[in-house]
């Protein structure tokens, strides 16, 4: 009998043990340690490496999209001039993204090139000493760098201490209104040129049943779109930048109150369809403005390539339409004014070995800064931000990509998100304030002063 | 192994050697033999995997509590800040008050419903064996798939609700539907709980009350539930540390909105830590999880006498 107790005893151990081993190893992330081979026999004297890249996704409703296929395209290209050199890319999702980079990198385990919006987060990355400087301005601005084909201010972000950090990445990227044209010459309507004229034909919209904006509320930054561009076209540049700089009592400015006073008069209006507040931005949103389900939507202009993905005809049947957010009455800001984002980026991390290093230098300055990147970039309906894009600009696209070309070099102001421009904590909260206005549970004055506070705090703790 | 010491046939040396036995049930285990290498051999692997993964990481919590770290670079010491921190924070307040209210509502909602299908599956009858395996059917799905199963039917745009009450999406709503989704996936798990307890009631119980002229709801009163009783415990018990610490289904259905409504306090924790990325802050709300899930555990278990262990067959031959 103790014989059989001790042999049992041993069984459970043994399974135990395996059974650990067996989580441990399925449960590891994707690994992207570094691993360098061992020198090849190449005419260059650089020994090859492998490396890893995370980059963000526009792919949705798992369409594939032509965004993501100019960059794996950017990947093969290199991987056949550089024999023995590999550049994986993984493609993620973009609402986990920020998670999920900072997992990898307080684990240790960040990929060599990874995506980023620069602004706060990369500065604190950058902080930790996280991520490899690229160039100095004044490499950049004499023209001696391969940066220096990139419009000055589309590498604003990404520049801290005189440094940049990181190359622009699917171009540049302001949010406008993307409206389907068979649904508003239906109602006999043009899209709306005042912030009035938006609110009329919300409420004729929904008379006939349509809803008359698709929001993707449950993913929390489409909200802040609005918020951002009422308080330009209400009160002008300073409001932002005010916000972003932590300055003291900053949330309280009347034009914020009367951006926030209109969403909550666009809400009441029954602007959006309805479950709102849980839609994620998962490729819904998109379908309720192709299908005809919505009028509008406002987003940024990555959703042209999420459309071409998705419903490529709409595209082609010159149903897509693209406006400006409507000018408010009484409002100090341009209307040429734009929001979003300035570019996005990849950079890359400190968490490589001097092969790889290399290596993913050589991937920005040949493949990230070439020429046929931005050719694919125009073919996939972005608007890359090098100077002398616009000569590229043809076929089905070429109306959209020329406006956003021009519209983003004559911006008096091109604010950058805010979910990006201020340091994380202030931004969670701000996000989280957010989506409860937007759920009419929080007030405009409440969240204000929630958020001055905050930023308060923030400001005296970093 | 019956080795009752019996004086007649056995010589000194084998009685000492022999372990004494007591003979009442329920009471302590034998002892006399000490901790055998196989104990420990049974115990260690379990006992290290309950020692890296829980108690650790319980310490480590606890150490994080007191500083400031944002996952890069050094902790920086804030000795009490993050727990003032906590005291002055509404947002944190509301999450305790809406995780209070899962707990109390799932505790409600689930308890009757099972002990309703638990008592009713372990009748006899073919036809109750094949409700029993419908039952289970919730139990087999992953917490994942479920959030995504009524996520989708309850779709307010394309799910076969279109048009009436958007569940999910109403701040004042949403909390009753996340309880009741909760409630359809652990209701199986403790029918079975209910359904063996029933099961184990010997007969003899009902057989008697009956003689003595006691109607069904009487029976189910004075037999039923008292012997019910150490289920009931280890049910509650289960249930309510559960939905004290529940975290994925909420994740994937509501992300803890609309708003804040659906909030609950390890939802809390984990914005805390993405994308406030405030490590030191989301600890102090992990050790008050942890503090205040073994204390209940501790109390329920201290006070419904579930430590003893108690008979509640006495006098059943």
């Amino acid at each position: 009998m103790r014989r059989s107790r001790a042999l049992a005893a041993v069984a459970i151990a043994a399974m135990t043990a395996t059974g650990a081993a067996a989580c441990s190893s399925a449960s590891t992330s994707s690994s992207s340690s570094p691993t360098a081979t061992s020198a090849s026999s190449s005419p260059s004297s650089t020994p090859t490496a492998s490396i890893t890249a995370w980059i963000v996704t526009t792919a949705s409703a798992g369409q594939p999209s032509p965004s993501d296929a100019a960059e794996k395209a950017l990947a093969t290209a290199f991987d056949s001039a550089h024999p023995g050199d590999t550049v994986n890319i993984q493609f993620v999702n973009n609402d986990n993204y920020k998670t999920q980079i900072a997992n990898a990198m307080t684990a240790g385990n960040e990929p060599q090139i990874f995506w980023t919006w620069g602004g706060g987060p990369l500065q604190q990355d950058i902080a930790a000493g996280k991520v490899t400087p690229l160039a100095t301005t004044s490499q950049v601005s004499s023209g001696s760098s391969y940066l220096s084909q990139f419009l000055p201010s589309s590498l604003g972000a990404v520049t801290v201490n005189g440094e940049v950090y990181g190359i622009p990445i699917q171009g540049t990227q302001p949010v406008y209104f993307f409206y389907n044209k068979k649904v508003f010459s239906q109602y006999g309507l043009s899209f709306p040129k005042t912030w009035a004229e938006l609110l009329s034909d919300v409420s004729v919209f929904k008379s006939h049943g349509v809803a008359p904006i698709s929001l993707a509320g449950g993913s929390t930054w489409p909200e802040l779109m609005f918020l951002e561009y009422l308080a330009d076209r209400i009160g002008g540049p300073s409001v932002a930048d005010a916000i972003q700089s932590n300055k003291p009592d900053a949330w309280s400015n009347p034009a914020v109150t009367e951006a926030l006073t209109d969403i909550q008069t666009l809400i009441k209006d029954g602007a959006f369809q309805t479950g709102y507040t849980t839609l994620q931005d998962n490729g819904t949103n998109d379908a309720l403005v192709y299908t005809g389900k919505a009028a509008m939507q406002l987003m940024g202009d990555w959703d042209i390539s999420s459309i071409l993905g998705e419903d490529a005809s709409f595209v082609s049947s010159g149903n897509l339409g693209m406006a400006d957010f409507p000018t408010v009455a009484g409002g100090t800001g341009n209307p040429a004014d734009l929001a979003g984002n300035t570019a996005s980026y990849v950079a890359i991390s400190t968490n490589a070995t001097a092969a790889q290093k290399a290596v993913a230098e050589e991937f920005f300055q040949q493949e990230l800064a070439s020429s046929a990147y931005a050719k694919a970039q125009v073919a996939a309906g972005e608007v890359p931000v090098t100077s002398g894009a616009s000569a590229d600009f043809s076929g089905d696209l070429a109306s959209y990509e020329t406006q956003i070309y021009t519209d983003v070099r004559n911006a008096p102001n091109f604010q950058y998100s805010w979910d990006q421009a201020t340091t994380p904590g202030v931004s969670a909260e701000m996000l989280t304030d957010l989506s409860k206005l937007f759920a009419l549970s929080m007030t405009p004055a409440a969240m204000e002063s929630d958020l001055n506070s905050y930023a308060a705090k923030d400001a005296a703790s970093s | 192994m019956t080795a009752s010491a019996s004086t007649s046939n056995v010589s000194g040396a084998s009685l000492a050697a022999a372990p004494l036995r007591k003979q009442r049930g329920g009471g302590p285990a034998r002892r006399g033999r000490g901790s055998g290498l196989a104990d420990w051999v049974g115990v260690g692997p379990p006992l290290l995997l309950f020692l890296v993964f829980i108690i650790v990481p319980m310490i480590v919590a606890v150490v994080l509590s007191f500083a400031s770290w944002n996952g890069l670079g050094s902790p920086k010491w804030v000795g009490f800040g993050n727990w003032t921190q906590f005291f002055h924070d509404p947002q944190a307040h509301s999450s305790l008050w809406i995780t209070v209210k899962l707990v109390v509502f799932s505790y409600v909602v689930q308890t009757p419903i099972s002990i309703g299908l638990g008592l009713f599956t372990a009748g006899k009858g073919r036809l109750k064996s094949i409700y029993a395996a419908i039952y289970i059917l919730p139990m087999l799905i992953s917490t994942v798939g479920v959030a995504l199963m009524w996520e989708s039917f309850l779709d307010p745009l394309l799910g076969p609700l279109q048009g009436h009450q958007a569940w999910l999406s109403n701040p004042g709503d949403a909390l009753y539907a996340v309880t009741l989704i909760i409630a359809w996936q652990f209701i199986p798990f403790h029918t079975l709980l209910y359904a063996v307890g029933r099961r184990q009631i010997p007969a003899v119980l009902y057989e008697a009350a009956r003689i003595d002229g006691a109607n069904p709801v009487q029976m189910f009163f004075r037999v039923t539930l008292p012997q019910l009783r150490y289920t009931i415990i280890t049910s509650g018990i289960l249930m309510v540390v559960g939905a004290l610490t529940y975290f994925d289904i909420i994740f994937v259905m509501t992300g803890g909105g609309p708003g804040t409504s659906t909030r609950v306090l390890s939802l809390d924790m984990y914005d805390q830590l993405f994308p406030a990325n405030e490590f030191g802050y989301a600890s102090v709300l992990a050790v008050i999880l942890g503090v205040v899930g073994i204390a209940i555990a501790s109390v329920m278990v201290k006070f419904s006498g579930f430590g003893k262990m108690q008979s509640q067959q006495e006098g059943v031959a």
